[in-house]
């Protein structure tokens, strides 16, 4: 089973996409994990032959801890981290040097190639701020992919050749570029938005929050405030090799106790 | 009613799915499912209890329902005093279980009168029990039943402050039925 542990490092974010799983938004509860913690993780997932580890939100870079954190991760495991990419200043961007030496990622959402297309569900000048952020951050040496989130019909062949084109622009390669399915949870669900999922289409991969371990990072989202637990797996998540044995045993489809009686009411 | 949120089938963590595969699972394992690493092992441990095994199901109901009557917990008096009737107790007994008569005036057998004071003395004493009590209990069922009746006190009594603490639900079901017992609650 072992792969990626993905790292929910907080749910708030300076945008608020209309399709979030998570609910995210300025103002929302921050659910925000200590850098210790996200290390822990990291550093425990390396020990149970995890191999890489995925750290998300909300957006993370709201965390001020976040650059040095990074770094300290990315020594244990290589390290994808998921943002939104319009909150690179110029001393954020100083703060991210160390990154360019480390085996990390940072992939940046980009929906569209046309702004208002792109802003319409990303917020004003969003297109602007990651075609900015993008090339600075690869002048760095700092690893750049593009993950593009949409319904199958609003991204044409055109618009997606169109897309293909800017990215390479900027220097993120094809291999580089991924194109997921909007996922009916969160707010998504609300504008009924995207695609609905059974836990067993959703690939099982260790997701590590505050509030406890998930299947996947499809798992911890918000709806109406309230935490979905559809895909919880445990609150317990110290130490690590707890919710991944659980998680295991629930891949290889092994229920605990189903011998035995259940006599109560 | 209930102090925590009671997780819904829609909602039910991986680990607590199998506990409402059958419909609804009751409050306990409602409750119990909003930490799913505890439910997964709680649930086998209280069903080895509370649930068939070596010992018949009438001793086990009269120790579970005299313990949740002097422990006074409303959820589990209401929802054993139909279990109880429908392990076959007598009106007479389920009204002396649940305190709102003497024990000695309604239960005859020596091994039954035995057991309910074990219990009494677990669920309401302080420290150690007196020798002669625990002597009449061994005496009469045994060792393994001793350990196993004991630990049923102990399980019950855990249930019990779960759900008083929380504030269970008893459900409409079974507040007819125990109306249809002759009980208000």
């Amino acid at each position: 089973m072992p792969g990626r542990v993905w790292i929910y490092a907080n749910y708030n974010c300076n945008l608020a996409c209309t399709y979030c799983l998570t609910e995210s938004a300025p103002g929302v509860a921050k659910r925000a994990m200590d850098p210790d913690e996200m290390l822990r993780v990291a550093r425990e997932a390396k020990d149970l032959g995890f191999t890489d580890i995925g750290i998300t939100g909300g957006e993370p870079f709201l965390l001020t801890h976040l650059p040095e954190t990074l770094a300290e991760v990315a020594q244990v495991l290589p390290t994808l981290v998921l943002t939104n990419g319009t909150l690179f200043s110029d001393v954020r961007m100083e703060r991210l040097a160390p990154l360019a030496e480390l085996p990390i990622a940072l992939q940046i959402s980009l929906d569209s190639p046309d702004p208002d297309v792109n802003d319409e569900m990303r917020g004003p000048d969003n297109f602007a701020k990651v075609v900015d952020a993008i090339p600075r951050l690869r002048d760095r040496g700092i690893a750049v992919r593009i993950a593009t989130t949409g319904e199958p019909d609003r991204l044409d062949e055109d618009d997606h050749a169109r897309l293909c084109e800017l990215h390479r622009g900027l220097g993120v390669a094809d291999e580089d570029h991924i194109v997921r399915p909007i996922v009916q949870r969160g707010r998504a669900a609300d504008e009924g938005m995207g695609t609905t999922f059974q836990p067993e289409e959703i690939p099982a991969e260790l997701c590590i929050t505050v509030d406890g371990a998930f299947w996947s990072p499809f798992g911890p989202t918000v709806r109406g405030g309230e935490l979905d637990t559809d895909l919880l797996i445990s609150r317990t998540t110290a130490p690590l090799g707890r919710p991944a044995g659980l998680l295991h045993r629930l891949v290889e489809g092994r229920p605990h106790g189903d011998d035995v009686t259940i006599g109560i009411r | 009613m209930s102090r925590v949120k009671l997780i819904n089938a829609e909602e039910a963590p991986l680990l607590a799915r199998p506990f409402y595969a059958s419909g609804d699972p009751g409050p306990i394992v409602a409750a119990l499912a909003q930490v799913p690493e505890l439910l997964d092992v709680a649930m086998p441990f209280i069903g080895a209890t509370l649930g068939p095994s070596f010992i018949p199901l009438r001793p086990k109901e009269l120790v579970i329902l005299r313990t949740s009557a002097v422990l006074q917990c409303r959820y589990c008096v209401e929802v054993h005093t139909v279990v109880a009737s429908e392990a076959g107790l007598t009106a007479d007994e389920l009204v002396a279980l649940r305190e709102e008569r003497p024990l000695a005036e309604v239960f005859d057998r020596p091994d039954e009168l035995a057991l309910l004071q074990w219990v009494d003395a677990l669920a309401l004493g302080r420290g150690p029990i007196a020798d002669p009590i625990a002597d009449a209990v061994r005496g009469h069922w045994g060792e393994p039943a001793m350990v196993e009746l004991t630990v049923l006190v102990g399980t019950t009594m855990m249930l019990n402050r779960l759900c008083t603490g929380l504030e269970l639900p008893t459900s409409p079901e079974t507040l007819t039925r125990l109306a249809e017992l002759g009980f208000s609650r």
